[in-house]
């Protein structure tokens, strides 16, 4: 238990360093300053019509703050090795073993019972009708849907998962998302989520079932390779379409994250409509 | 005078009502034959297979010629650069990341079977407008897709699309700037030739 004691409080630690760089950082990242009419955006699509990053007259800068670059390429020349000296490989096994089927179920459990992380999560931003639907998508799914094997809820009751995490948490609540960091094993991420990632960890059933580190590290494992074997082509996809694909990973996840946080009420809205 | 004013009325009448009907075209009706049509290629059993590659690609990029806006595409990648270059350049620039995308995405909706794009909204804004589409397919979860598009004269062309947050032009023109910073012009262009002939090659075998 110390060392992740010991772990959440470097993190903290750097998070509450960020907070300060988050602010500063972006503009020190670029020379370019961000300069927009002074309407306010309505919604995610007017963003859209306001995403000037070419013009004449004004450039719109992308934010992001990354100044350990050099390290986070190193780490991720490391995961590029991992995945196709280890990773594909086993999943080229793992995938002959077992059929689509039960890759797909096994994902299903692996998702419910990481309800109680998207639960909480839903609670700490007072989503109170979509904590409801985690609730009962937990509900139906461990009883119907036969320890959460299958998902009825979202077959036959319609219910879609309500993502949250802590990362989103924090970002919902005006953390900035600190120095971008491409993490040996876990991937891109930043201070922010990181933090998220482990506080997380503590939200899920598998830590009181069996407080063993390395359980939690093999059942965390098991369900990555699980994942990757259901989506088998995105990292492949991502190296073939582009020049540097660092610089593009960095791009989905950073942008990929941030409509995570701010796109929720647009979400719900259109759950409304609908 | 009167009739002067009369006349003058007239005028402005029919070139404002003229106006109105070059813009009438929405966003939405210019996109859907471009998506519509590259579907029905890419689906028509005639044109399938590996023997029909050349002409299957051939004849979705000339659909995507006339939907998408290639040029503004690459103005908007390569942002400040695109100014310091020649014509001769700016040309040969939008030739290779024209085909970067032609050897990437087609390939990439060829493995697509069935799937149904549903139109959700669209935003207008002076010259832009961006239309809100979610895919449905039955080998992945539905995604969202919004079409950035630019407005010319009474069609709309697409320049950026947005899946699920992450827009595709932005990517590039990052990788791109990161390049640019080190190697400069020469250097992107020749890692854009390289990569073309990456997918050249994997073709041939």
């Amino acid at each position: 238990m110390y060392p992740k004691i010991i772990i959440l409080f470097t993190l903290l630690l750097l998070l509450c360093c960020s907070f300060g760089c988050s602010q500063k950082g972006s503009a020190v990242a670029f020379q370019d300053v961000v300069i927009e009419d002074d309407e306010v955006p309505v919604d995610k699509m007017d963003m859209l019509l306001n995403d000037d990053f070419f013009d004449e007259e004004k450039v719109v800068e992308q934010i992001y703050y990354d100044p350990l670059e050099p390290m986070n390429r190193v780490f991720f020349e490391f995961n590029d090795k991992l995945y196709y000296w280890f990773l594909s490989p086993l999943n080229t096994a793992y995938t002959a073993i077992l059929p689509w089927d039960i890759r797909f179920s096994i994902g299903n459990f692996v998702n419910n019972l990481a309800a109680p992380i998207r639960l909480v999560n839903n609670l700490l931003q007072l989503k109170i009708k979509d904590a409801g639907v985690e609730i009962s998508r937990f509900l139906i799914n461990s009883t119907l849907g036969v320890f959460g094997f299958g998902d009825p809820a979202m077959l036959d009751f319609g219910l879609a998962p309500r993502e949250e995490d802590f990362g989103q948490t924090l970002g919902y609540w005006g953390v900035g998302e600190g120095v971008y960091l491409c993490v040996p094993i876990i991937g891109p991420s930043n201070v922010r989520d990181l933090v998220g990632f482990t506080a997380d960890a503590y939200t899920h059933p598998m830590v009181y079932y069996i407080d063993e580190l390395y359980v939690s590290a093999g059942y965390y494992a098991g369900s990555r390779v699980n994942l990757l074997s259901l989506n088998p082509e995105v990292y492949e996809d991502l190296k073939k379409y582009s020049l540097d694909p660092y610089v593009s990973m960095r791009q989905v996840y950073l942008e990929y994250r941030r409509k995570k946080i701010d796109d929720n009420p647009m979400q719900r809205r259109s759950d409304n409509e609908l | 005078m009167i009739r002067k004013r009369l006349v003058f009325l007239l005028v402005y009448f029919v070139i404002f009502c003229a106006h109105v009907a070059v813009a009438s075209s929405s966003p939405t009706d210019s996109l859907r034959p471009t998506l519509e049509g590259v579907i029905d290629v890419i689906r028509d059993p005639n044109l399938a297979g590996v023997d029909h590659k050349k002409v299957r690609r051939e004849k979705v990029m000339a659909i995507a010629t006339r939907g998408f806006d290639f040029t503004e595409m690459s103005k908007r990648a390569l942002g400040a650069t695109w100014r310091d270059l020649s014509q001769e350049e700016r040309q040969y620039f939008e030739e290779l990341f024209t085909k970067l995308l032609e050897n990437a995405y087609i390939g990439k909706l060829e493995g697509y079977s069935g799937q149904e794009i549903v139109y959700q909204d669209e935003r207008i804004k002076g010259n832009r407008a961006a239309v809100a589409t979610i895919v449905k397919s039955s080998d992945t979860a539905p995604f969202s897709v919004s079409y950035v598009m630019l407005q010319s004269g009474s069609d709309w062309l697409v320049y950026d699309l947005n899946i699920e947050g992450v827009s595709f032009l932005r990517n590039y023109s990052e990788q791109f700037k990161s390049i640019l910073r080190k190697d400069k012009f020469a250097g992107l262009v020749k890692i854009l030739e390289e990569k073309n002939e990456t997918f050249e090659k994997e073709e041939s075998n």
